[in-house]
């Protein structure tokens, strides 16, 4: 209805294509520049892969910092959210000047967007940790360690996935965003180059495509989640034929 | 017939755990000019090697209380005067007592054995041989071939019979069960009642408290019966429950149970 809204409207109206093509076009252009466009894909792929697998793993080691030693808590975790108040856009230019024009600026600007739902969902998981469970542990003689082990860590996971899942959604577009700023290859580049030839059409392919790539890494990421934490799947009876008492 | 629950610490003394003079007082609504609420007065129990005690009482008389600072658990908020809490010395190390929550404080992120075993790894027991027994007791647990469940696809009845079995694990000398059963629906649980007085638990060098609201629960399974008054909760009897007929001793305790009710 919407696509179909847009071709009527862009023709009765009479807008240059150079402002707004008509899906019609869109579709035609996608295919056209589909082969040009692996590279691209590849790069901002890469890109955000690595930044949230590094974002995760910094931020549930952050986490585990947090919730072992409580002068981290009080120290660290208001600095962490203080940096969380600058836009991660604004500290690209920096992050170019430090680190070049490379892979690992766009790296460390999305694990920058991306450690922190995964810290903050962490963190929250630790600290509503079961007493039931904290008791148990106490109950059977076990001490602080035991207790962050056996019940805080695993406790910790359902909630830090939950994180990544949320910081999945920004990976690809933080990667776009650094590649506009400075880079030789990916979508932001691609981006950049259209808008330099007023190539409206080829804007709205790459736009597609980061909606379609977010959705399919979010999906890997969430059946990733799910494997990882099998205890939350609801299961059938695994022993039919049994009857428990 | 338990030969694998039986563990090598041998009686070094008669006193298996004891408490005299406990009182705990909860703080009253967090309002200063409130006065708190005094769970347990003045208790004293003794349990000696061999023994099984139940505690019983009225809901909310300080009994799961009791249970817990003898577990050396403090109570959340909870002032605690008096009361040195002597323990046997565990020949193995570690602490002489393992206590088993009412609920059944399952992981649910581990399978039925690695929560068997999480008793065992705070004991610091060898893995191998951890394993092993366990093996063993999932087969007298009435367990066998739930190995690999995860806790919500197990019954409420064996639930609380794997938390038995994580308790028993380490062989802790002094087990206290904390209404093991409470949750369970009589038919359940007048079957674990039957499957747990022919488990001598307190054979072996052992000893257990039990804490109970049910008075049948108690004579079925304890060879001595406390009796805690409602708030604060005090001793007011101390029953050996005779061998041969409990229908005089179970009249005792409802009336001590309930000084005012009947006729």
């Amino acid at each position: 209805m919407l696509l179909v809204g847009w071709e009527v409207g862009v023709r009765l109206s009479g807008l240059p294509a150079f402002v707004l093509p008509p899906p019609s076009q869109v579709a035609r252009t996608a295919v056209e520049v589909a082969p040009l466009l692996g590279p691209d894909v590849v790069t901002t792929l890469t890109e955000a892969g690595l930044g949230l697998l590094v974002g995760a793993v910094v931020g549930l080691l952050l986490a585990v910092l947090i919730a072992a030693f409580p002068l981290v808590a009080d120290t660290v975790y208001p600095l962490v959210t203080l940096t969380q108040t600058v836009p991660t856009v604004v500290l690209a230019p920096l992050l170019i000047l430090w680190a070049g024009f490379g892979l690992l600026p766009k790296v460390v600007l999305v694990a920058l967007t991306a450690f922190f739902p995964v810290l903050v969902a962490a963190v929250t998981a630790m600290s509503a940790v079961d007493a039931e469970h904290a008791e148990m542990v106490a109950g059977l003689g076990g001490t602080r360690r035991h207790q962050f082990w056996l019940v805080q860590l695993p406790a910790s996971v359902p909630g830090a996935l939950g994180g990544l899942r949320v910081a999945a959604t920004y990976a690809i577009g933080a990667a776009v965003v650094a590649e506009y700023l400075a880079g030789q290859s990916g979508l932001g580049v691609f981006v950049q180059r259209s808008r330099k030839g007023y190539e409206v059409d080829q804007i709205l392919v790459a736009v597609a495509l980061v909606a379609v790539l977010t959705g399919l890494l979010f999906l890997l990421v969430d059946g990733l989640a799910r494997l990882a934490t099998p205890w939350q799947r609801p299961s059938l009876p695994s022993r039919p034929g049994r009857t428990p008492l | 017939m338990t030969t694998s629950l039986s563990t090598e610490s041998p009686a070094t003394s008669d006193l298996a755990l004891g408490v005299a003079g406990l009182t705990v007082t909860f703080p009253g609504a967090g309002r200063r000019d409130v006065p708190g609420v005094v769970a347990l007065q003045d208790v004293g129990l003794q349990v000696r090697v061999g023994e099984f005690v139940a505690v019983v009482g009225p809901s909310g008389c300080g009994k799961s209380t009791l249970l817990r600072v003898l577990a050396g658990l403090t109570p959340t908020g909870a002032t605690v005067t008096g009361g040195a809490v002597t323990r046997l010395v565990n020949p193995a190390g570690g602490p002489a007592t393992a206590w088993m929550p009412q609920r059944d404080g399952l992981l649910p992120w581990r399978r039925a054995l690695p929560n068997a075993l999480v008793g065992a790894r705070i004991a610091g027991m060898d893995r191998a041989v951890a394993d092993e027994r366990a093996r063993a007791l999932f087969d007298e647990f009435g367990l066998a071939g739930f190995e690999r469940s995860w806790p919500h696809e197990l019954s409420g009845g064996m639930r609380q019979r794997l938390a038995l079995l994580r308790t028993c694990l380490p062989g802790r000398p002094v087990l206290l069960l904390d209404e093991p059963f409470g949750a369970l629906d009589a038919i359940t649980r007048r079957r674990m009642n039957a499957w747990l007085a022919g488990l001598d638990l307190a054979g072996h060098g052992r000893a257990v408290v039990l804490v109970t609201h049910d008075v049948d629960e108690a004579l079925l399974l304890a060879d001595r019966v406390v009796v805690l008054s409602d708030r604060p909760g005090r001793v007011v009897l101390d029953l050996p429950v005779p061998r041969d007929g409990t229908q005089d001793a179970r009249r005792t305790l409802l009336d001590a149970l309930d000084p005012h009710g009947g006729s």
